[in-house]
């Protein structure tokens, strides 16, 4: 977005939140139903340590979980592509899976693998994963016959035509899905740190909530938020890098959790 | 002189049991300009695709060079009727495409990927994307593509019928003088009637499916070709029987 654009949604942010400051002081809200922005504001500097402390293991679990879902998110796409019977028989089973939801299914996760990282690093990888493999496997399957009938032509093997054809052609898809699975890796990390975690900023938002410490629970909100706002930006600003060539706008699939 | 083309009772019938080809017998010798002609959906396409090795006949042989098409050939460029340009390169590496293909040196071939372009005149395009190019300039592209490897038979599959017609007239000028250095046997697939004329040593009208070939011409127009010789009587002579033959659908 160019900064002229971001003029307006900010003006509308800064005036809803003095709204929000002035309504609240004027109706004597109590701060525990509904803090002051001001108030979650000074929670978030003084309890800095501690917010920070919680985000570094929600963080890493994230990222972690991400790249696990990118890594077999696209070797599924792979097998989808050129496996008939992966596309057969397994393609419509991993998208009929789509209707569980995933965060439900968060208890049992914790019942199999136990309290540690690995059950929260397994709930992210399965949320995340859906959309990478069905945008992936949508652009390595979409390119267009002329490309592989030219390229055949000149007697490209299928490696080539995978690697200098199919992949490249199906970049901008993949990040269509990677810029979803992101977002979706913070839902399945935090909802995960709900169930069962001793640390995390889910851990501390269900720490808070026990404490009726309202500020210090959306000052916790606030830190994820922007966490999940500055991953989301870093792949975005990555398909800038990666996709440079001109595309016609894509709508990315798979975006439920 | 040996042949450098010679398509010998080709026929072709699809899985689906659709019979595209009933019978093509003809021979192509090195250097000419041969043009396939006939109306949508008559099987020229699907012979050039033969020639090119990408699709196997149902009945009879292809020989390029007096070997046996068995697939794809080194020695064989190819156009089709979209530029198919990977939009992720920029115009050098597109025309480049083929030697990483065939896995040669790159290094060998990026001199010549340059003159060519600089024939087509688009050389100042080289490192430009293709979006940035007009469908002309595009089209310009893949033929220096499919001369880069310096392919001894160059086969083109309607590769002007996607462009405006003025653009078409001057493309066809250009494939002329490019085709007069470079000294390629052309087997070129096209639809339109004076553009087979203009640019062709022989012109072969195929009949609508199943397809045989109705007509072959001789088109005696001396070379090198003008705009001018659209006008000629000789010019319009050839496009004339051509025309009735196709009108007449094959039948003598």
């Amino acid at each position: 977005m160019k900064p002229r654009a971001l003029l307006w949604p900010l003006a509308v942010t800064l005036a809803l939140l003095v709204a929000w400051e002035e309504i609240v002081r004027a109706l004597r809200v109590k701060t525990v139903l509904l803090p002051r922005p001001s108030v979650i504001a000074s929670v978030l500097w003084s309890q800095g340590p501690l917010i920070l402390e919680h985000m570094w293991p929600t963080f890493y679990q994230i990222v972690l979980g991400f790249l696990l879902s990118l890594a077999g998110g696209v070797l599924v796409a792979v097998l989808i592509t050129y496996s008939e019977i992966v596309r057969k028989g397994f393609y419509p089973l991993i998208v009929v899976s789509q209707i569980v939801p995933k965060v439900a299914v968060a208890p049992l996760f914790v019942v199999w693998f136990g309290l540690g990282d690995l059950s929260r690093l397994l709930l992210a990888f399965l949320i995340a994963f859906f959309p990478i493999v069905i945008n992936t496997a949508a652009g390595l399957t979409s390119v267009d016959d002329d490309y592989v009938r030219m390229a055949r032509a000149y007697m490209g093997s299928r490696r080539q035509i995978f690697t200098k054809i199919r992949l490249p052609h199906a970049l901008p898809l993949i990040f269509g899905g990677m810029k979803i699975s992101i977002t979706l890796a913070v839902i399945g990390v935090v909802v995960a740190e709900f169930v069962a975690a001793q640390r995390g900023i889910g851990y501390l938002i269900v720490m808070a909530n026990g404490l009726l410490d309202t500020p210090l629970m959306m000052a916790a909100i606030v830190a994820l938020s922007a966490m999940g706002l500055a991953l989301y930006g870093l792949v975005a600003a990555l398909e800038r890098l990666v996709v440079y060539w001109h595309v016609p706008t894509e709508t990315p699939r798979g975006g439920f959790a | 002189m040996r042949d450098s083309v010679v398509v010998d009772g080709i026929g072709k019938t699809y899985a689906s049991g659709v019979e595209a080809i009933r019978e093509a017998r003809f021979s192509v010798v090195p250097g000419e300009f041969l043009s396939l002609l006939g109306p949508s959906g008559c099987g020229k396409s699907t012979l050039l695709m033969m020639i090119a090795g990408l699709l196997v006949p149902s009945r009879g042989a292809i020989r390029v060079d007096d070997a046996e098409v068995q697939g794809p050939r080194p020695d064989v460029g190819i156009v089709f009727q979209s530029p198919v340009l990977l939009p992720w390169r920029t115009v050098l590496d597109n025309v480049l495409l083929p030697v990483e293909m065939l896995r040669r040196r790159r290094a060998d071939y990026e001199g010549r990927a340059r003159d060519l372009l600089a024939m087509a005149g688009v050389d100042d395009f080289a490192g430009k994307l293709p979006h940035e190019l007009s469908g002309g300039m595009k089209q310009r592209v893949a033929i220096c593509r499919a001369l880069v490897h310096d392919p001894a038979l160059l086969l083109m599959d309607e590769p002007f019928s996607a462009l405006d017609a003025m653009t078409r007239d001057q493309m066809g000028l250009e494939l002329l003088r490019i085709w007069d250095v470079q000294k390629k046997t052309v087997v070129f697939v096209t639809h339109s009637i004076r553009e087979a004329v203009f640019l062709s040593d022989r012109v072969l009208v195929m009949t609508p499916r199943p397809s045989t070939i109705a007509l072959e011409t001789e088109v005696k127009l001396p070379r090198p070709r003008t705009m001018d010789m659209q006008e000629s009587d000789e010019f319009n002579r050839h496009v004339g029987v051509l025309r009735q033959s196709i009108e007449a659908g094959g039948r003598p």
